[in-house]
């Protein structure tokens, strides 16, 4: 088993409900081909830096999984099937410093809907160390 | 001449920060490395040291395929609005 990312840009035409439920199907692809998803996060509706097939927007929504890398293909080969993605991206982490890196986002996603409150303060205070290297 | 004081006093401000992983999805701080047209900093002017210049390079080839920062930016693109997407 090995640890990955993907981000998929969802249409923006679609439905609220239809967008959760393209999702579902997203989570789907990945859960039936043996992964297990270990955070999501959402980002919601987001300016695109450029228009892909016309649209200026996008529905964006990160999976953090693990599953064996074996299955990446015919998971990647479902999102190109699929057309209501715009696109998507697979991240592998491979290396323990990725690993470690990919365990600090899932906690972070999965702190984020829970406490927000929690969240703001570590973010104020990364912000302020980049500060004050920039000083 | 005011290019070349910004970047006057080099080091590496990942190091400084010990930056170990970026991730793409974080464009603030990508921006850094990335010019007006949002082309990529070289070294000498950013004084990135190797290591983390070959770092936020992939990560912003990821940030450009996930269409979080722009591949080109053309002339009428700068002028209405460059920085829109980072707000």
């Amino acid at each position: 088993m090995r640890k990955y990312e993907n981000l998929v840009i969802v249409k923006p035409t679609l439905t609220a409900e239809e967008i959760q439920a393209s999702i579902n199907a997203i989570e789907e692809v990945i859960t039936s081909n043996g992964g297990e998803i270990a955070a999501r996060d959402t980002m919601g509706m987001r300016k695109l830096a450029y228009p892909i097939e016309k649209n200026e927007r996008g529905y964006y929504h990160v999976v953090y999984y693990s599953v064996a890398p074996a299955a990446i293909a015919e998971i990647e080969r479902r999102f190109r099937i699929n057309e209501d993605l715009l696109r998507f991206v697979t991240i592998k982490y491979d290396t323990n410093r990725e690993v470690a890196a990919w365990n600090g986002l899932v906690e972070k996603a999965n702190k984020a809907p829970e406490a927000p409150k929690a969240e703001e303060a570590p973010a104020e205070e990364a912000e302020a160390t980049t500060e004050a290297a920039a000083e | 001449m005011s290019e070349k004081r910004k970047y006057k006093k080099r080091y590496c401000k990942y190091c400084e920060a010990k930056v170990d992983f970026m991730d793409y999805k974080d464009v603030a701080n990508i921006r850094f490395s990335l010019s007006e047209r949002y082309k990529i900093m070289p070294r000498r002017l950013t004084g990135n040291c190797k290591r983390h210049q070959d770092m936020i390079s992939t990560v912003i080839k990821r940030a450009r395929a996930a269409a979080l920062v722009p591949y080109t930016v053309t002339r009428k693109q700068v002028v209405t609005a460059p920085f829109e997407n980072l707000k």
